[in-house]
């Protein structure tokens, strides 16, 4: 060791052990380093972290600013004096790593308290260094009130602004999970929120008509949502006070920056660990990295998408736990443990909204080369006798050819999760429509229908795909609402409220009576609340030589854009 | 002065706006329906319904199993 500036070398206790050096703390870190320790209790592990907290619930961050989680330690999963007394591992908080030796396999850390440099020899290193918020290079970024949340110190931070009711008025700049979160965990403390989404609709990941379905539930909630907009600037004296777009200025007091995470990958990439197509490090499927005894776990790696076989990045917790139980094992026994692929699976809570994904959206699915059918199907819960029963509705993405699952969205005020797992089953273990259709589900009033929510969605699915029925998407419908001859078929009373702008109205039992009012040669939508009704009239109107007919995807219950 | 009761509870395509459609039709002005659902989305479509047709919405009270309104037709 030729540099003089290293004042300590850190040799553990009993310096035959095997040296494991995990670089970060929070939920993958923590999580190899325990079951490395778990699997081989004579292995000396060890965990670096610049932040002052680790193993801390990074996802409960907004409810701590909303207050729904009252105290700080309750985010806090371990502290590391517990961690170490439970797993015994040594945890160096407000320690960063600087630079990797892979040659004399040693990492240089630097005690951020005391300045001094440390060196840690490894056998085998844990890159687990987590994401970091991207903020946009704009004017004004560095402002004070203006905040990004990803630690436990940045959620007090917000808290304590919030607690002393320096707060009027915030805006939040992106539509993702955290933005929407913090979002409705503001206004539920009385500030009035703006959100500012640069594309189409919040929510990012999902198709276009089930996130505006969301996005008009968090508007009617009271957030006031800007989209295709694009953030320019931050303005204010030392305080932010407002917040520039290309069409307008909103007034401030916090701004919330929530444009997305980057992988850390500058320590790991300086040693050419090979960084990924997607920008964060590339693991094979027990998470070594491609130089030996070099792994990589969370967030700051990539992962593959099991629907495509491709890599793909998806900075979650549930993700980043699994991949460090895999790097565990085979650290902490040399087994040959593996991840084949996630799915994206993911739910989210939108005041009383649940929405949830799994797999690839249309877009993506489209974008990977498959040719798709989809069904948006309105659905309950529950039976729709008992109780509480919410709606919930389910879109569904198969390959047309091959009928494989490849995707699926669930949003409603009822139960998401349930359906979205058996979804995310289902594809993992490559279900077809068919497969889904027939699974034999837990039944009984107060839990689901007779013909649960996902079964009913997959048999609108069949239907399409055997050519029984054929549909037409909201969004479709909405960009052709001039071309088409668009029959509602509800009551005349439901009719009145609202319908699709341009609609005439032929209630279905009427349909054989009246179809002459129709042009048989004219392409022609039938709508209904759900889709039911609207299916009856298709197969009448079939009956009655009609050749060019469809029916709204998920009826006016999913239909997100405006009515007449 | 009657007042009607509807149980439109379990109801839901076609839901609970096509029955009081049709209990108004046969009711006097001055009237009173009252009405109990489950579809949750009858909140904003009584409301509505009540804007076009004139009529006058009393009441509307939601639980979380429950919705009940209360109607004076015009």
């Amino acid at each position: 060791m030729s540099k003089k500036r290293f004042i300590k070398l850190y040799r553990g206790e009993n310096r035959m052990a095997e040296k494991i050096v995990v670089i970060g703390g929070v939920a993958a870190g923590t999580k190899t380093a325990a079951k490395i320790k778990r699997e081989n209790s004579k292995a000396e592990v060890v965990i670096i972290t610049k932040d002052a907290h680790i193993s801390y619930a990074g996802c409960g961050l907004p409810y701590y600013i909303g207050g729904v989680i009252e105290e700080e330690r309750e985010l806090v999963v371990k502290t590391p004096e517990d961690f170490k007394l439970v797993t015994g591992i040594d945890v160096f908080t407000k320690h960063e790593a600087v630079k990797i030796n892979k040659e004399e396999k040693n990492v240089e850390v630097k005690d951020l308290t005391t300045e001094e440099m440390k060196i840690f020899p490894y056998d085998k290193l844990i890159l687990a260094t987590g994401a970091t918020p991207f903020v946009p290079p704009i004017e004004g970024k560095n402002l004070s009130g203006v905040f990004s949340v990803r630690t436990v110190s940045d959620a007090l931070k917000i808290r304590e602004m919030v607690d002393n009711g320096a707060v009027k008025k915030a805006v939040v700049v992106g539509g993702g999970f955290i933005g929407l979160e913090v979002a409705e965990n503001l206004h539920e403390r009385g500030i009035g929120v703006a959100l500012v989404e640069l594309i189409d609709h919040i929510l990012p990941p999902f198709d276009e008509e089930v996130a505006l379905y969301a996005q008009n539930y968090m508007c009617e909630e009271g957030i006031n949502i800007y989209t295709r907009e694009k953030v320019l600037s931050l303005v204010g004296d030392e305080k932010v006070k407002k917040v520039v777009t290309d069409k307008r200025e909103i007034e401030a007091d916090l701004v919330i920056m929530s444009v997305g995470v980057r992988p850390n990958i500058n320590i790991a990439k300086e040693i050419g660990v090979e960084i990924g197509v997607t920008g964060a490090i590339a693991v094979n499927e027990h998470m070594e990295t491609n130089i030996k005894d070099i792994y990589a776990v969370g967030d700051c790696a990539e992962h593959v998408n099991l629907v495509t076989g491709k890599p793909a990045w998806y900075p979650m917790g549930s993700t980043a736990n699994k991949m460090g139980r895999v790097a565990g094992i085979n650290i902490g026994s040399e087994g040959k443990d593996t991840l084949k692929g996630v799915l994206g699976t993911t739910v989210v809570k939108l005041f009383k909204l649940n929405a949830a994904k799994t797999g690839l959206s249309e877009r993506d699915a489209k974008k990977a080369g498959f040719e798709v059918e989809t069904a948006l199907v309105p659905a309950n819960d529950k039976a729709h006798y008992y109780p509480g029963y919410r709606e919930i509705i389910t879109k569904l993405i198969v390959d047309k050819n091959t009928h494989r699952v490849l995707g699926a969205q669930v949003v409603g005020e009822g139960v998401v999760d349930k359906p979205i797992d058996i979804i995310a089953t289902a594809i993992t273990f490559d279900a077809k429509v068919e497969d889904l259709e027939k699974l034999d589900l837990a039944y009984a009033p107060p839990f689901s229908m007779a013909m649960s929510s996902t079964i009913v969605a997959a048999s609108v699915l069949t239907n399409k795909l055997t050519g029984r029925v054929k549909g037409i998407g909201p969004i479709a419908l909405k960009n052709r609402l001039s071309e088409l001859q668009i029959v509602d078929t509800r009551d005349e009373g439901s009719f009145m409220i609202g319908t699709i702008p341009g609609a005439i109205n032929i209630p279905s039992g009427e349909i054989y009576m009246r179809a002459d009012e129709l042009d048989k040669e004219k392409e022609t939508v039938l709508v209904c609340k759900l889709g039911k009704n609207a299916y009856l009239a298709y197969i009448k109107l079939k009956e009655l030589g009609f050749e060019d007919i469809k029916i709204l995807d998920g009826g006016m219950n999913a239909y997100p854009f405006e009515r007449e | 002065m009657a007042e009607i009761n509807l149980n439109c509870k379990g109801l839901q395509c076609p839901g609970p706006i096509m029955q009081i459609f049709k209990a108004t039709k046969e009711a006097q002005a001055g009237d009173v329906i009252n009405v109990k659902v489950t579809d949750r989305g009858f909140a904003k479509d009584i409301q509505a319904w009540c804007k076009k047709t004139g009529n006058e919405l009393l009441d509307l009270n939601e639980t979380d199993t429950e919705i009940t309104a209360k109607i004076l037709k015009k």
